[in-house]
Formats: structure tokens, C-alpha cells, sequence
């Protein structure tokens, strides 16, 4: 899947992500200010919680409700090597079968499974972005 | 409650640091965050019987904390932890800690919310520091929150404002990171922010209704201006670095200070009290006091190492919690998503 898209279309484009996923772990790459957490949080939207999204560069990861499961959206901005990351137990996390949405998952690559999805995000001019799920 | 001499010990692992403080009465004793000397102190590093970092340092800065305040365990008429918000994984080793100590001293356990001990850390009896009278209204501007409440009373708080996206802190180290800045860059751009021009360079500020604040649109915002006039002049970022700064500085400031206004027009308070952080910002402290002379606001800050995360704060609210009797029982959970 390969969009190119602006800000007004990011609830379709977060609904088209959502049906095109094939797994619950979302690994959205891409430079500061380019919209992963606007998306993430139509994509939180379109999933079905009414929970407020707000950015977890400090918190690491903020939790969201939907009926049965959670939603966990990371940012590893900040964190310097993988002993953080089990530090503050992301194992738990990815192991827990709820979706687990996680913006710039570089540095925990190596635990990674090959199985989740990545998302490319990139700037195509000011208002325009390009989306590219694999 | 008639008792006069109360030793509360308070636990904070909400997020990266482990803290303990001792506080008597509404005195702090002890401030302690964990660090390589408390290991040092306890005889080295604790074993790795566990990798999580909060639980090799719970034991050595709990120690320290009743050291320092010069006291024994026995002394303490209750154990204070943070339940939450924060992370699953570093709450639960508070949580799990507080609950074997209260009950291994079979003492009473109080659970405390983070956010509120952000305010009511005004509550700490500190020389040269005044507190407020309720109703107040408590802005916390730190790396994590951004918000506004109404205090009507200890525990009757309300959150009337907050942010929609970014933390104002966040705003102040990714700006840093698009200047090339070390993160965090708060530090650095309020010290750059004195030497330049506040006015030099405008940036718009974000139009979000009522008290709530919105600051991924200013990041952005900074990021196209740097890489327009990057384009134009590669030498831009050093020539100007600190007259973009000051501006920065100047709207982030611009932005709270607005929402203030907004927030005392509502309300009809105007004595307000900053925690957090970014409450070390020597431009918001100079705006907050500015508002004293336009505004006639009366404002409150509290001693720095009791705005950022610390344990302190959690002991004030357990000594607050105490003297009402309000405890929590043994089968208490932490809650990363605990609200005001």
C-alpha cells in the first residue's frame, strides 16, 4: 500500500491502514514532524476509543480503551539503547496481543519479530504526506 | 488523628527515576533519587536478581531516604507509593514494594496520583516558599503534561485544560533537536533565549479552543522555517541561534500565558500555582511575574527539586491522605492510566 495524502484525509487513510494490516503491532518510521502521531491518533479514532491521544515521547507509552482490548502507543524517541526498552518491560508489551502502535521503533529492531507491520512515513511538500505500509 | 509527630515515607516510580523521601509532619527530611552513588553507598550495586533498573534501586534509595531523615522503619506511621499514571512495568515495583513494607511493619498503606502530588507539592512546609489558598488553579508544564486545574480543595481537583498532542516541554527539546541542540534542549534554549531578540522571528501560534493546548503544529511550524532559511543560508542556525531561540521561547511562553488569561477570565481565581519542569524556565517565571503587575495574579513556585518527578511530593500527599485517614487496602493496583 503506497498513499500519498493531506492533512483533511488522515481519518480515510487511518481506516484504509487499519483494513489493510495484517498484524496488531504497528511500526511507524519517519522524521520528526512528518504526522505519526496525527495518524496514530485517527488511527486510534478509527479503532474505536474515545480516549484523548496526546504524545508519549515523555511517558514512553500512553494506553487506550477499546471493549475488549487496549491499545498501546509507544515513542522510543527518547529511550538511548534496548536495556531501556526491557527496562520498562517491553516484552509485556509485545507479547500482550493487543495492538501495540509504536513510533520510532529503531532501537528494539533486534527483538522485533518480522511479523509486524511498518509503516514509511515521508514528506512529499508542506501539506502533502507519502505512506508506504509493508 | 491526635498524634503530632507523623513520619510518612513516599515512593515515586512513575517513569524513569526510583525515588523515596521521609517527610515528618509537612516537612521534608529526605529527598532521594536514585543514582550509581546510593549504590555505592549501600555496598555496591544490587545483584542482578532482577534486569528491571527501578528494582535494583527501590532497596538502596528507600535506605538512603531513612538515613538521611535519620530514622528507623519502625519509626514510620505510613507507607506512600504513586499508583499512577506512569508505566506498568515501574509502578508495579513501587506498588509491589509499599504494599510488602506497610504490611511488613503493619503500618497504613496510602496510594497517591502522581498528578495530584504535582500540585500538592505547594503543600510542602519550606522556608521562603508560600502556599496557596484554595480555589487555585495549577498549571503542570513538564516533558509529560501539560495542564491546567482547578483546585477547589486538597483532593477536589479538576482538570479545565490540557494538551491535545505534545507536552510543552516536548515542544522546547524537539525544537532544541531541530537546531541541532542536545536532548533535552529546555535548558539551553532558556539560556540562548536571554542573549537573542524575542521578536526577531514570528512564529504562529496554534488556534485551540478553550483552556486545551495543542503543540505539534508549532514543532512542525519551527521545522519548514529552519529547513526554508537552512536552504537559503546554510549558516542560518548559527548566525541567528540565539534570536531563534528567544522567539522560540518567546511563543511557547505566549501560549501559556494566554491560556492563563483565558483561564482566570473563566474562573474568576487568580492565584496560580506552576509545577513541573518547566517551571525552571526563567521566561515563564518572569512572564508569571509580570502577570502579578498587569493581572494582579498572586503566583506560586514551588522549590525546584519538588517540581520535577520526586518523592517528596508523594510523602506531602500521604501526609495529607494520613491526617484524613484515607488509606489504601493490601489488594490496591497500579493504574497507568489513573486521571485527576
Amino acid at each position: 500500500m503506497n498513499i500519498t495524502y493531506s492533512i483533511d484525509q488522515v481519518e480515510a487513510v487511518a481506516k484504509q491502514l487499519i483494513s489493510s494490516a495484517t498484524s496488531k503491532t504497528l511500526l511507524f518510521y519517519g522524521d520528526m514532524g512528518v504526522g505519526k502521531t496525527t495518524l496514530i491518533k485517527a488511527l486510534v479514532k478509527a479503532l474505536g476509543s474515545l480516549d484523548n491521544v496526546s504524545s508519549p515521547t515523555f511517558s514512553l507509552v500512553n494506553e487506550y480503551d477499546l471493549d475488549n482490548e487496549n491499545i498501546y502507543h509507544f515513542d522510543l524517541y527518547r529511550i538511548n539503547d534496548l536495556e531501556e526498552a526491557y527496562n520498562f518491560g517491553i516484552e509485556d508489551y509485545l507479547d500482550s496481543n493487543h495492538w501495540v502502535i509504536i513510533e520510532w521503533p529503531q532501537i528494539i529492531e533486534p527483538i522485533l519479530s518480522g511479523d509486524e507491520c511498518i509503516i514509511n512515513l515521508s514528506i512529499e511538500s508542506e501539506n502533502k504526506r507519502q505512506l508506504l505500509l509493508k | 488523628m491526635k498524634e503530632q509527630n507523623i513520619y510518612i515515607l513516599g515512593i515515586e516510580s512513575s517513569c524513569d527515576d526510583t525515588a523515596a523521601s521521609v517527610i515528618h509532619n509537612g516537612k521534608i527530611l529526605s529527598n532521594v533519587v536514585a543514582t550509581q552513588k546510593i549504590h555505592e553507598a549501600f555496598g555496591g550495586v544490587v545483584p542482578e536478581l532482577a534486569s528491571r533498573a527501578h528494582q535494583q534501586n527501590i532497596v538502596p534509595v528507600v535506605h538512603q531516604a531513612l538515613k538521611k531523615a535519620n530514622i528507623s522503619k519502625e519509626q514510620l506511621h505510613a507507607i506512600a507509593f504513586t499508583r499512577g499514571p506512569g508505566l506498568m512495568g515501574s509502578l508495579l515495583v513501587g506498588t509491589s514494594f509499599a504494599k510488602s513494607l506497610a504490611y511488613g511493619l503493619d503500618i497504613p498503606l496510602i496510594d497517591v496520583n502522581h498528578m495530584q502530588a504535582h500540585i500538592l507539592a505547594h503543600f510542602i512546609d519550606e522556608d521562603g516558599f508560600k502556599k496557596p489558598p484554595f480555589p487555585f488553579l495549577a498549571m503542570t508544564i513538564s516533558g509529560g503534561h501539560t495542564q491546567i486545574v482547578r483546585v477547589d480543595s486538597y483532593f477536589k481537583m479538576t482538570v479545565i485544560g490540557e494538551t491535545i498532542d505534545d507536552a510543552v516541554g516536548e515542544a522546547f527539546d524537539k525544537s532544541g533537536k531541530i537546531l541541532g541542540l542536545g536532548y533535552p534542549a529546555g535548558p539551553e534554549i532558556d539560556r540562548r533565549a536571554k542573549l537573542g531578540n524575542p521578536k526577531a522571528f514570528k512564529f504562529t501560534k496554534p488556534k485551540v479552543d478553550g483552556l486545551n493546548f495543542s503543540f505539534s503544529g508549532f514543532k512542525t511550524a519551527v521545522l519548514y522555517f529552519i529547513q526554508r532559511e537552512v536552504k537559503a543560508n546554510p549558516n542560518f542556525i548559527a548566525e541567528n541561534l540565539n534570536d531563534i531561540c528567544a522567539s522560540i521561547q518567546y511563543t511557547i511562553i505566549g501560549i501559556l500565558i494566554d491560556k492563563l488569561k483565558l483561564a482566570t477570565k473563566e474562573t474568576g481565581i487568580t492565584h496560580i500555582a506552576i509545577g513541573g519542569g518547566v517551571s525552571a524556565n526563567s521566561g515563564i517565571r518572569q512572564a508569571l511575574k509580570d502577570g502579578e503587575q498587569k493581572f494582579d495574579w498572586t503566583t506560586y513556585v514551588p522549590k525546584f527539586e519538588f517540581t520535577t518527578d520526586n518523592a517528596a511530593m508523594i510523602a506531602i500527599v500521604g501526609y495529607l491522605k494520613y491526617l484524613e485517614g484515607d488509606f489504601a487496602l493490601q489488594d490496591v493496583v497500579a493504574s497507568a492510566r489513573l486521571k485527576i
